[in-house]
């Protein structure tokens, strides 16, 4: 009974309310929306803003925010189209990218832990260097050309399924389990809800930081090579605007920015309906510049109902 | 006979589930201490709550001078004359002092703040509250947390208040102070200031009082004149029963020496050696910025040493971080619960065992076994007497005294050897200090070492096998047995401020 009322008042549920009532609508606007392929498609659309969203989710459950994440993602496609054109195999290039992903962390957790840099300054020094420094590596060209086993990660299929969509899953499976069922997990929530705490409590807040800001970063080195595999091409504008996205699907999955509070289902559940809606809005021939005023309409309207809600929660 | 100042009637509020209030009709007459007393959960706190306008009643009607007044928020009290000073602190750390006292009517010259105007009306109000000494410049946190709390009652004055509500504003004052406290209010009582005053400090509320208005379970249990009533009575209705004033006979046997140290310091503490034996519950005692809580973070290792050494078990051990020390079984359980010890909006249970986790107690494979977690905290709070609606409840909504028993849940769950607990018993009711007292003397007579941090000298003096007096990061003096007298405690203390 008190595990159904808590379900029933929980974040996520509320989020996947919202959720399907905008499939909801969609779908009886649209013949196409409800196929299969179009269902599959937008499961597709999603896994890349997903694995990132995931990583965001970490950093932002301590109170923290990575604004690189685009920048990060576009960067790992460019190495790795330069890596392969420069004939290293693509086992060495996964590993090199994956590498370049954690770099990215440590020098992130480095520069807020050591240094006391805060982590909004942080992140944008590093969104417009990474930027740069794709722009820069390719020229400002699209590389394309890859071998099929690289872009299998991006493009391929298990039966019906896209490949992409299976890391996505698996890796939000395996993000959920760490966060609910490991120590770790639970002193990333710790850190996040009261630093001072938590330290005396024994726990190295620093070393949760590393983590967090590694996980972010190897996030965007995966999300990279899912996204150069489907398109088939590294395009140093790739991935732009993918860090106001990815915040805006792990707040409206109920986190907070404050920290402490948020799950990868209630992320997972903020992607989809983010995705959903861009979907929606193109079956219905909405155009694109409403369709970016009706997303920012729908993120705040998700983000006032939870807010609405803590506030009658608390009073 | 003219209106009281300030009235409630039949003032109601209910929670979710919980009947707060229930009826409370309260009068507070002009240049009277009315004394608000009650458990944990009486009701004080969100009586007080209401008239400071944080929360509207559910039914009743709240009478300032005879007519009735509604608030949308705490500025609407404020600006009917009501001050509230609570229990836990609302300043802002990095502001300055002046900032914090004139936070939102900061004087202007033009668009820019006349600093040196704010730093003289600052003078003015700090020298009300005894702190004419005090630079307005000087950012908040520097200070310690008994002088950031009289820096919030000249806050409260400023205002010019006809009515001052006071929540427990003695918890984290040392002796000296409370007297300067008695002081002002007993000036503001003079200038015909009403003033409600919450605290569990029955020798308080004897000494300031004039008359006490008693709640139990949300209800008004009794009005009493102060000077016709006594302690027992007092106790007897706040509890409902009568309640032997049990302090804990039985002591430990003082055993080897656990943890010491030799001539430690640091930026702030000079020389300090202390030793702490097994079966022994060693009291601390120091006036504000004497170094007893950094001392005792030294011990844990959350502040690095610069000079000396520490040694548990004979040993030299270097804590580079609470973590270290947690695994060779020493803890430190922090004052500051909000700020420094408990996760607010997290249940009971994770709370509870946040620090055994860290040193895999209830864990394998790195994965925390929340069944085997439950049952040990359900375990516990049961002997703690820890009141709590479920273990899942949010630690937030627990009462002062509760959530002490989850700080102190916390360090049990732990299993350390040394337990160094600062100012175990700050805002909580008497029940659960005599509780507190107990648990001290039971840990010492299974072997622990304890050692705790007090600014109340006659429990200090009633629970110490043995007693340091710091000040000015110095310890000053060791007393063991009949040495263990107010004023000796309080001698040594002193002396080295006038030295």
């Amino acid at each position: 009974m008190n595990r159904l009322r808590s379900l029933l008042q929980s974040s996520e549920f509320v989020v996947f309310l919202g959720l399907l009532a905008v499939a909801g609508f969609f779908a009886l606007n649209s013949p196409v929306f409800l196929t299969r392929f179009n269902l599959l498609n937008i499961l597709l659309q999603s896994s890349i803003q997903g694995i990132v969203a995931i990583g965001m989710t970490f950093v932002i459950l301590t109170a923290g925010i990575d604004l690189s994440v685009g920048s990060v993602v576009a960067l790992s496609g460019v190495i790795m189209a330069l890596l392969l054109h420069a004939g290293v195999p693509v086992w060495a290039v996964l590993l090199l990218n994956f590498a370049f992903g954690v770099l990215v962390g440590v020098f992130h957790a480095f520069s807020i832990t050591r240094i006391g840099m805060a982590p909004f300054i942080v992140t944008l020094a590093t969104m417009a260097m990474a930027r740069g420094l794709t722009m820069v590596l390719s020229d400002g060209k699209t590389i394309f050309d890859f071998p099929p086993e690289f872009e299998f990660f991006g493009a391929g299929q298990i039966g019906p399924i896209a490949v992409a969509v299976i890391i996505f899953l698996l890796y939000a499976l395996l993000a959920e389990l760490l966060l609910r069922g490991t120590v770790l997990g639970r002193n990333i929530y710790a850190v996040g809800s009261n630093p001072r705490a938590a330290a005396l409590s024994g726990i190295r807040t620093e070393r949760v930081l590393y983590f967090v800001y590694i996980v972010s970063g190897f996030s965007c080195a995966l999300a990279g090579l899912v996204l150069t595999g489907r398109l088939g091409a590294a395009m140093p504008t790739a991935a732009m605007g993918y860090e106001l996205d990815a915040i805006a699907a792990v707040i409206i999955g109920g986190a907070s920015l404050m920290g402490g509070k948020g799950t990868i289902l209630g992320t997972v559940i903020g992607v989809l309906l983010i995705g959903v809606i861009n979907n929606g809005m193109n079956l219905m021939n909405v155009p694109p510049f409403w369709q970016s005023f009706l997303k920012g309409a729908v993120i705040y309207l998700a983000v006032m109902i939870d807010s609405l809600k803590n506030r009658q929660r608390e009073g | 006979m003219p209106a009281p100042l300030l009235e409630t009637q039949d003032l109601t509020k209910t929670f979710p589930g919980v009947v707060a209030l229930n009826k409370v009709s309260l009068r507070l007459h002009a240049g009277e201490v009315l004394g608000l007393v009650g458990e944990n959960g009486a009701g004080k706190s969100t009586l007080i709550k209401i008239l400071g306008g944080v929360y509207p009643p559910s039914s009743g009607r709240v009478l300032l001078s005879g007519r009735e007044i509604r608030f949308q928020g705490p500025k609407d009290a404020l600006d009917a004359g009501i001050a509230v000073v609570y229990q836990e602190l609302s300043l802002i750390p990095h502001l300055s002092v002046a900032e914090n006292v004139f936070i939102n009517r900061l004087p202007r010259r033009g668009v820019l703040v006349d600093w040196r105007r704010l730093e003289r009306m600052a003078r003015e109000v700090l020298a009300e509250v005894g702190l004419s000494d005090l630079d307005p410049r000087t950012p908040l946190a520097e200070l310690p947390i008994g002088v950031q709390q009289s820096v919030e009652i000249a806050r409260a004055l400023s205002y010019r208040a006809r009515v001052l509500l006071l929540d427990e504003p003695t918890s984290s004052l040392t002796e000296p102070e409370v007297e300067n406290l008695f002081q002002i209010l007993s000036r503001l009582k003079a200038q015909g200031i009403g003033i409600l005053y919450v605290s569990h400090h029955l020798e308080e509320i004897f000494e300031i009082t004039d008359r006490l208005h008693i709640l139990r379970d949300g209800r008004t249990v009794a009005v009493l004149e102060t000077a016709s009533t006594h302690e027992d009575e007092v106790i007897a209705r706040m509890v409902g029963r009568d309640l032997g004033q049990v302090l804990p006979e039985q002591r430990g046997q003082p055993g080897e020496v656990v943890l010491e140290t030799r001539g430690l310091g640091d930026r702030f503490l000079k020389e300090v050696s202390v030793r702490f034996r097994r079966g022994e519950v060693v009291g601390i005692y120091g006036l504000l910025g004497s170094g007893r809580t950094e001392l005792l973070k030294a011990l844990v290792g959350a502040r690095r040493p610069l000079a000396g050494e520490v040694r548990l078990f004979g040993r030299p051990v270097r804590f580079s971080h609470p973590h270290d020390a947690a695994r060779q079984g020493v803890v430190y359980s922090s004052e500051d619960r909000k700020g420094e010890n408990l996760f607010f909006g997290f249940p009971v249970w994770k709370n509870a065992t946040y620090q055994a986790i860290q040193i895999g107690r209830f864990v394998r494979l790195g994965v925390p076994q929340a069944r085997a977690e439950r049952r040990a905290v359900a375990e516990l709070a049961e002997r703690l007497n820890l009141k709590a609606p479920s273990l899942d409840a949010d630690v937030y909504h627990l009462s002062g005294g509760n959530q002490q028993k989850v700080c102190l849940a916390k360090a049990l769950l732990s299993e350390p050897e040394v337990f160094l607990l600062d100012e175990p018993t700050r805002g909580i009711d008497v029940g659960a200090k005599l509780e507190v007292y107990q648990l001290m003397a039971e840990l010492a007579r299974a072997g622990k070492a304890v050692v705790f941090v007090s600014s109340e000298l006659p429990e200090l003096i009633a629970n110490s096998d043995r007693v340091y007096t710091m000040a000015r990061g110095r310890v000053t003096a060791e007393l063991t047995g009949d040495a263990i007298t107010e004023e000796n405690v309080l001698k040594h203390c002193l002396e080295v401020e006038t030295a």
